[in-house]
């Protein structure tokens, strides 16, 4: 687990670069809270507390939802985010590797429904520069992010073809926790079948869309620089509890992520998908392992 | 609104029609649920449970007669498997009907049997081999520990013997393999 | 080099290395300690009683029936004690076991009746009852009485001998090869003469190199060939050792047999070559000791029933807190103390410095497990359903074709015992089958019962009835008897009557 928050850091680096440093104090707060909150679930359940914090599991997913969630959100926000993904998420089910759920998905999209509003408020970009500092007289800079300027021009009526972003920040984040993936991958601590397959339904699904209809459709490339897709890829959908196990299923359930997520993305109601997606699929991992079993020796 | 009412009626009818067809068409013979209660409970045939035999008491709880939790040779995991099949509440074992003992076999002691049948006919699964004015001994693979022999031998000559695993028969306990 | 590979398994690394290996013959044992039960279900009886002289080779317990090897006496001398001695197993439970006290002369039973040395002239069943009196069973470490399996593979295509000896640490095969080579050659020709196959194969992994150029330089029968397979652990499972050697899978609950093989490990080879040729039965096996308290992993040749302690003392061994373990570092016995004796399947036994054990977490459903079982399971469900006793669902994910090798907990990043829990899982499925055996007995047994007392009492009830009526016939006809005599009476004193009055008038 340890290996995981490590492989992190270049895209979080990535983000405080570009967003400051708002996204590390929001980090801190949610480990505290998700160290605390599951300390005191152990204490009620009568169980050894020092084992499973230090396995960090609590941790990773604390750091998961801090990313995920608008660094510059008022305090409770993530507070009330991780409490509802480590104790609903994952202590009442019985703990670590019990929890059919993704955790930090779970928390996210709580936060989502419930509070609308601040969790979709994003910092600004300004090029290289830890702005919050430089700036005077201006707390902070909000704006859409890229996925929700998109949206709003197409209900607008406005053609998205013509549009070419210049979302740096994005692409290095995204490139930041693409290569935090490959370390994993090299490390062997996630198996590449899930980012594999993730990917390729991705781009699959909205290069068919893309292809379809180049103006109303964003480009396959734009999907995968945008939002959260590396960070789902690598770090969400392969969180192993709440994943597929079997081969076959790894990839069934990356690829149905991967289309899943477009599909929202461009005709659901919510500019980012991962969490919703990869809640529906976990739902489905059951039947996913129970039709994928491998072919056993002498049978 | 007449339509309405004739229409109901007709619908009416055409449903009674289906269903008591297939009530008779596909009547269930027997009592399953006898049959499914009757699995699980230990036959024993010890009487414990206040019936003569596991069958009746199978029959008993299916009738609403009997509780689920006067079988002590079942134990707890068994009122708890009769709770499961039947849908309700599972039942603390009744102490009244005796305590869950572990597996026992009834042994002769062959000096001083005096060949009197008396255990012979109180054996509810004939685990018994003898005759009258022979020395009998139980079957060991056939007794199911019920005890009712005991009472009727006018010499007290049986005996319970605890069966304890072998090395063939030993199950570790599930609980204490993840504290190794 | 064959072109078959199987998924799974693991390349481990002998933790410790020997720097050469030598067989080496230890003195007779002062007492030895023999063992009635030799697998799941078979135990012999003894045929010899306490105060009794018996000799080396003397047959001192069978079984009525052709299931079980028969036991021999491994030194000569007097028994001692017929008693319950604690086996090396997990349970740590207790067997009947003979003791018998050396008298220090290896005085052997002269076993050359029924002898077989000339092999070639012999009919195979002379020579399968003379493998099955010489007590010899697997020697890899399952200890299934051969003769029983060689009877099953009769018309067998192929023979293959199991030299690979994959589970690291382990070198007792490897010390036998390069003692005896012509052994284990004129062994495999035995058997060829029984089955009648076609042809037979000597695998052995590739790190045993003076093996197999001993082998080779030694075999000059063109049947057999030296196969060389690649280090790697569960290549020496006999299911997966025919698909790596043939490329064929025995089908799941099957047998080699089956598929028309016969695989044999090559310590079997030795003793059946000893049985046959040299009359001696099966009282002596190879057996490696080495561990992290062993200064140099070496290999003796004990006789059976020489207690641990006995062969410990010939290795060079750190004593201190000492864990001991019988069988390999994946599958072996983890045991308390070493106050046990060897059995004809302890092939090596462990001795390691007591470190501390990392506990055992809970899963996260890595899937690692699954990537290196060699029998394509899914170990990681199988877990789940094991620990909740839901045997019918284990069932249904192939508990049974489990070949408890351990590669799974050895990966395990929660440092699981898995096995553990599969042989939990298959005991309590055994207990249930047993149990259901047994209560489905007891229920036809009071059902006849029942039968039969309604019976009786019907039959009873009839036989009254028949009874009462013909009773009441013979009560009708006797009455019906009386009154005709009383109507012939009355006719008569009525007729007598008449003529008197007639007379008198």
């Amino acid at each position: 687990m340890r290996h995981v928050i490590y492989a992190l850091i270049l895209g979080v680096g990535a983000q405080v670069y570009f967003f400051g440093l708002s996204v590390l104090v929001q980090i801190t707060l949610a480990v505290i809270t998700a160290l605390a909150a599951e300390a005191l679930v152990l204490r009620m359940r009568g169980m050894q507390i020092a084992p499973s914090l230090s396995d960090g599991s609590a941790a990773l997913t604390a750091i998961l939802l801090a990313i995920a969630v608008p660094s510059i959100a008022p305090w409770w926000i993530i507070v009330l985010g991780v409490l509802f993904a480590i104790v609903f998420g994952k202590q009442l089910f019985g703990g670590l590797g019990n929890n059919p759920f993704n955790p930090a998905m779970l928390g996210y999209a709580f936060l989502l429904i419930s509070y609308p509003l601040q969790m979709t408020q994003w910092p600004s970009e300004f090029q290289g520069v830890l702005s919050i500092f430089e700036l005077s007289g201006i707390d902070v800079l909000t704006g859409a992010t890229n996925l929700d300027y998109a949206k709003t021009q197409l209900m607008l009526g406005e053609s998205i073809g013509a549009l070419t972003f210049e979302s740096v920040s994005q692409m290095w984040i995204n490139l930041g926790f693409l290569l935090g993936g490959v370390y994993l991958l090299l490390r062997r601590i996630i198996f590449w079948h899930i980012p594999l397959s993730l990917i390729i339904g991705l781009v699959l699904m909205s290069g068919i869309l893309y292809f379809i209809d180049p103006d109303n459709f964003s480009s396959p490339v734009f999907h995968l620089i945008n939002g959260a897709t590396m960070l789902a890829a690598f770090f969400i959908a392969t969180d192993p509890v709440s994943a597929s196990t079997t081969p076959l299923g790894r990839l069934i359930y990356g690829f149905a992520i991967g289309v899943i997520i477009i599909v929202i993305r461009v005709f659901g109601g919510y500019p980012d998908a991962v969490a919703f997606a990869v809640l529906l699929m976990n739902i489905t991992v059951p039947l996913i392992d129970y039709y994928t079993q491998p072919k056993v020796f002498g049978k | 609104m007449l339509d309405a009412v004739t229409v109901l009626s007709i619908l009416a009818l055409s449903f009674g029609l289906i269903l008591g067809y297939a009530a008779i068409r596909f009547k269930v013979k027997g009592n399953p649920l006898v049959d499914q209660i009757d699995a699980i409970l230990p036959q024993t045939q010890c009487g414990q449970c206040d019936f003569p035999g596991c069958r009746p008491y199978a029959e008993a709880i299916a009738n609403g007669e009997a509780e689920i939790n006067q079988c002590p040779p079942g134990g707890q995991e068994g009122v708890d498997a009769l709770a499961e099949l039947l849908d309700v509440e599972t039942l603390p074992l009744n102490a009244e009907h005796g305590e869950t003992k572990p597996k026992r076999i009834a042994v002769v002691d062959e000096q001083v049997c005096i060949g009197c049948t008396l255990c012979i006919q109180a054996c509810p699964v004939d685990a018994f081999v003898g005759s009258s004015k022979v020395m009998t001994q139980v079957i060991a693979s056939e007794c199911t520990g019920c005890d009712l022999c005991l009472p009727v031998c006018p010499v007290d000559c049986i005996d319970m013997i605890e069966v304890k695993p072998t090395i063939n028969t030993f199950v570790p306990n599930v609980l204490e393999l993840a504290n190794v | 080099m064959s072109n078959f590979s199987f998924k799974g398994g693991l390349v481990l690394e002998n933790p410790f290395p020997a720097k050469e290996i030598d067989l080496i013959r230890i003195p007779l044992p002062d007492r030895v300690i023999l063992p009635m039960q030799q697998r799941i279900g078979e135990q012999a009886k003894p045929c010899v009683s306490v105060g009794d002289h018996v000799l080396t080779g003397q047959v001192i317990a069978t079984i009525d029936d052709d299931r079980c090897a028969p036991v021999h006496a491994s030194i000569s001398g007097t028994v001692v004690a017929i008693d319950n001695q604690i086996m090396a197993h997990q349970s740590g439970l207790e067997a009947l076991c003979v003791t018998i006290e050396s008298d220090g002369e290896d005085e052997w039973m002269d076993n050359s009746v029924a002898c077989t040395e000339n092999y070639d002239f012999c009919t195979p069943d002379t020579i399968y009852n003379k493998i099955r009196t010489s007590g010899i069973v697997g020697m890899g470490g399952a200890g299934f009485p051969t003769h029983i399996k060689v009877r099953f593979a009769e018309g067998c295509h192929t023979l293959i001998v199991n030299a690979t000896e994959c589970e690291p640490g382990i070198m007792c095969d490897d010390a036998l090869m390069q003692a005896y080579p012509t052994k284990v050659i004129r062994g495999v020709e035995v058997l060829l003469h029984i089955c009648g196959a076609e042809r037979a194969i000597i695998a052995i992994e590739d790190d045993k190199k003076e093996s197999i150029e001993l082998l080779r330089k030694f075999c000059k029968n063109e049947r057999i060939t030296i196969e060389s397979i690649p280090t790697k652990y569960t290549s020496g499972a006999e299911k997966i050792l025919v698909k790596l050697l043939l490329g064929i899978e025995i089908p799941s609950g099957g047998y080699a047999s089956d598929v028309g093989v016969l695989c044999q490990n090559v310590g079997t080879l030795v003793a059946i070559f000893d049985a046959v040729v040299e009359n001696r039965p099966l009282i002596s096996r190879v057996v490696t000791v080495t561990g992290s308290a062993v200064k140099e992993p070496k290999n003796f040749q004990v006789r059976l029933g020489a207690s641990y302690d006995y062969v410990l003392g010939f290795a060079d061994i750190d004593h201190g807190e000492n864990n001991f373990r019988m069988a390999g570092m994946m599958m072996g016995v983890d045991l308390e103390g070493s106050n046990y004796s060897i059995s004809k399947n302890t092939n090596c036994i462990f001795v390691n410095k007591v470190e501390e054990k990392t506990p055992a977490q809970e899963c996260i459903r890595c899937g690692m497990c699954n990537t290196v079982c060699p029998v394509e399971l899914l170990p990681q469900q199988l877990y789940w359903y094991s620990k909740s006793s839901n045997i019918e669902k284990a069932l249904d994910y192939n508990l049974m074709d489990c070949i408890e090798c351990g590669c799974c907990s050895h990966v395990c990043p929660s440092n699981i015992p898995l096995v553990d829990y599969f042989q939990f899982a298959k005991a309590l499925n055994r207990q249930q089958a047993r149990e259901k055996e047994q209560t489905d007995n007891a229920r036809e047994r009071f059902e006849f019962r029942e039968l039969r007392l309604e019976r009786n009492k019907k039959e009873r009830g009839e036989m009254m009835e028949a009874k009462k009526k013909s009773l009441k016939e013979k009560m009708a006809k006797d009455k019906a008897q009386k009154e005709a005599i009383a109507a012939a009476q009355e006719r008569v004193a009525a007729a007598k009557a008449a003529k008197e009055s007639e007379n008198s008038s």
